[in-house]
């Protein structure tokens, strides 16, 4: 583990050299959005704005489209696309790496895929501590914190003119030595940085108690409650996509002139067309079924298999909804309705 | 306007009938401005009811949205009548999808509600942030008065209305079985707002202004799916045999998507603005629909969801129609 300091005035140069040494993703604003882009020599762009990204970083190593392999229309023979270069992101928050953590697990249980992984095990994540959280956060709710490190290989603290940075891992370290030239020693800056972690998780003001739930979504499986929450339902894919723990693919075969691919890309358990059969069975019918999924897979069925809640209370689903449902209030119902 | 003890009232009345299921409308949402369309049940229920500017969804997609499953057998259909609640906006998509034959007149009771805008919730969060604390905004003859945290504030509305409303020139219901309160005098001569300066722009500007917006698209279709006149069951977009557009996230079929979407709305959006405040990813996507509209109107000089008894835009050929632009 090293312990380093960044001063803001060398920002440019520290993020020059990351990109030298990796491929840099780093929030952009786009539009009134935030999302995580290739780093195209703009070291202007700081983190001071930023509050946190819309597509959370998950989109980097599970990108939205990825193709699997290429093909021609009528040849039996295969190509594999470009090989994935080492990246590192800069700036994720705590939440959104212990959100790759956790889908990390589901990528390696009973096979290995092959995809994620190469993307995963090629991508250093460094995180920054969140000095103000947001409206929806209840990150404190799920053992998370405004600067936990699960999932970071570097964590990064704001203290006003400088970072404090300190490696998680061992990729984190070598990643903190590429950097080197722009940081210096740190020298108190660590008890600095955990008295701002704790002031912020103070300031988190929505939580929920998680105990009992995973039994209480078993035992009210037909609860009248899921018509009432699901009601106002669109059945659009904002709460999922910009989910980061949200992992569900479809692949499907695009074809250009004679170019053809085999690709996957996100796909959403609200969506009607979700896991529908050939026969035209829909396994989930209606929107109903469909929102007690979405809270199922994360509050019972993950929690079944790995042992672990696959939320990290980011908040955005809350954000994110048109119809504003809100995965607190189906939660503080379900514990006291079911 | 309308007072809420007035529409509370009357929502009671409605439910209390025997041949109403319910009535939606709106209540207070679980944070900050957020409000969230409500279903009303029993007479009790109406007194969740709210009205204001935060009420920023149009409620005539909630008609189309109702979802009919197979009944199990024996079981009888529920033909009772749904009520809604009806601004300007939302009564031009009831009447739009009434001339479509989307939803039958006798299956509905509007309750009309004259309306002086809804907000855009980013510019009002962006000048006036939301805390947890449930916050609130009302109408105050040509304020909105908000309340934060128990800060009261009075503000010009121009400040925070959506750019479809500053331009609304039906802020009082088309059809209604009853309009409730005093009508509100439109505000607005006809304009499209964004769309003259696109349209004055050269060929390659325009490309770039799309390119980076459609770029942002995450296909999500919450516009799609918020639009009350985006109800087909078999949508050209979840088809995958023939795939028309390919699931890939990328400019070339997010543009195919959004062009597909607008071309459906020709002559049938209602300026509503309901698709462009949804969108997580800040499209604008009524400057493409705004667009529409203008052509409609100037070449056809239709407008719909203006008349009940009138015909859908697509299906009301007539041998005068302009064609000189016709290649």
């Amino acid at each position: 583990m090293s312990e380093k300091v960044l001063q803001k005035a060398n920002w440019s140069s520290f993020v020059q050299a990351l990109a030298d040494a990796r491929e840099l993703w780093f929030p952009v604003k786009d539009g009134p959005i935030y999302k995580f882009a290739p780093y195209s020599g703009d070291v202007d762009a700081g983190l001071e704005e930023y509050a946190y990204s819309s597509v959370p970083p998950k989109a980097v190593v599970l990108p939205q489209t990825e193709t699997m392999f290429l093909y021609q229309v009528g040849d039996k023979e295969t190509s594999l696309p470009e090989e994935k270069k080492e990246k590192v992101v800069l700036g994720a928050r705590p939440c959104d790496a212990r959100a790759m953590d956790i889908v990390d697990r589901v990528f390696q249980w009973d096979e290995d895929d092959p995809y994620y992984l190469e993307n995963r095990n090629k991508t250093a994540v460094i995180g920054l501590a969140c000095n103000e959280p947001f409206v929806n956060c209840f990150c404190t709710s799920l053992d998370g914190s405004p600067g936990s490190t699960q999932g970071l290989d570097v964590l990064m603290v704001d203290l006003g003119d400088k970072y404090y940075l300190r490696s998680v891992t061992d990729k984190g370290s070598r990643i903190l030595g590429d950097a080197e030239s722009a940081l210096e020693d740190a020298s108190g800056e660590g008890s600095q940085a955990e008295e701002i972690i704790k002031e912020a998780e103070g300031k988190i003001k929505r939580s929920i108690d998680t105990e009992g739930i995973r039994e209480k979504l078993e035992e009210g499986w037909e609860a009248p409650l899921w018509d009432e929450v699901s009601r106002a339902c669109l059945g659009c894919g904002a709460c999922t996509f910009l989910c980061p723990t949200c992992h569900c693919f479809d692949i499907q075969d695009e074809v250009e002139g004679f170019d053809g691919r085999r690709c996957r890309m996100w796909d959403s358990c609200m969506f009607g067309e979700y896991t529908l059969h050939t026969s035209g069975h829909n396994p989930r019918p209606s929107r109903k079924e469909r929102t007690r999924n979405r809270i199922s897979h994360k509050y019972r069925y993950y929690v079944e298999k790995f042992d672990k809640i696959a939320c990290v209370g980011c908040g955005r689903c809350i954000t994110s909804c048109p119809v504003n449902i809100d995965i607190l209030d189906i939660l503080s119902r379900v514990k006291e309705e079911l | 306007m309308v007072d809420l003890e007035t529409i509370r009232k009357k929502a009671k009345e409605i439910v209390s009938r025997e041949d109403v299921k319910h009535l939606i409308g709106w209540r207070k949402g679980t944070f900050g401005y957020r409000v969230t369309p409500y279903w009303v049940e029993a007479p009790e229920d109406a007194e969740e009811l709210v009205y204001s500017p935060l009420c920023n969804t149009n409620l005539a997609t909630s008609l189309t949205l109702a979802e009919k499953l197979p009944l199990p057998k024996g079981q009888e259909p529920d033909r009772r009548k749904t009520a809604l609640l009806v601004r300007g906006c939302d009564s031009r998509a009831v009447v739009q999808l009434l001339t479509e034959r989307g939803v039958d007149r006798e299956q509905v009771v509007l309750l009309g509600l004259p309306c002086r805008g809804v907000v855009d919730l980013r510019k009002l969060k962006d000048s006036y942030p939301e805390d947890n604390e449930v916050a609130d905004a009302e109408w105050k003859e040509d304020k909105i008065v908000l309340n934060v945290s128990g800060e009261k504030k009075e503000i010009p509305r121009e400040e925070v209305l959506d750019d479809h409303c500053l331009v609304c020139r039906y802020p009082n219901p088309v059809e209604a079985d009853e309009t409730l309160g005093e009508k509100v005098e439109p505000w607005a001569e006809e304009s499209h707002p964004g769309v003259e300066e696109l349209e004055n722009a050269s060929f390659d500007k325009r490309w770039d202004f799309w390119e980076k917006e459609f770029e942002r698209c995450i296909r999500c279709y919450a516009c799609r799916n918020a639009c009350p006149m985006c109800y087909c069951e078999d949508c050209i977009l979840d088809r995958l045999n023939p795939t028309w557009i390919y699931r890939s996230n990328n400019y070339s079929e997010n543009t195919a998507f959004h062009i597909a979407r607008a071309f459906h709305l020709v002559g049938r959006c209602v300026s509503c603005g309901a698709c462009e405040r949804v969108c997580p990813a800040g499209i604008p996507l009524g400057k493409i629909n705004q667009k529409l509209v203008k052509e409609v109107r100037e070449k056809y000089e239709f407008e719909p969801g203006t008349d009940p008894e009138g015909v859908p835009f697509q299906a009301s050929y007539n041998p005068q129609d302009q064609e000189d632009f016709i290649l």
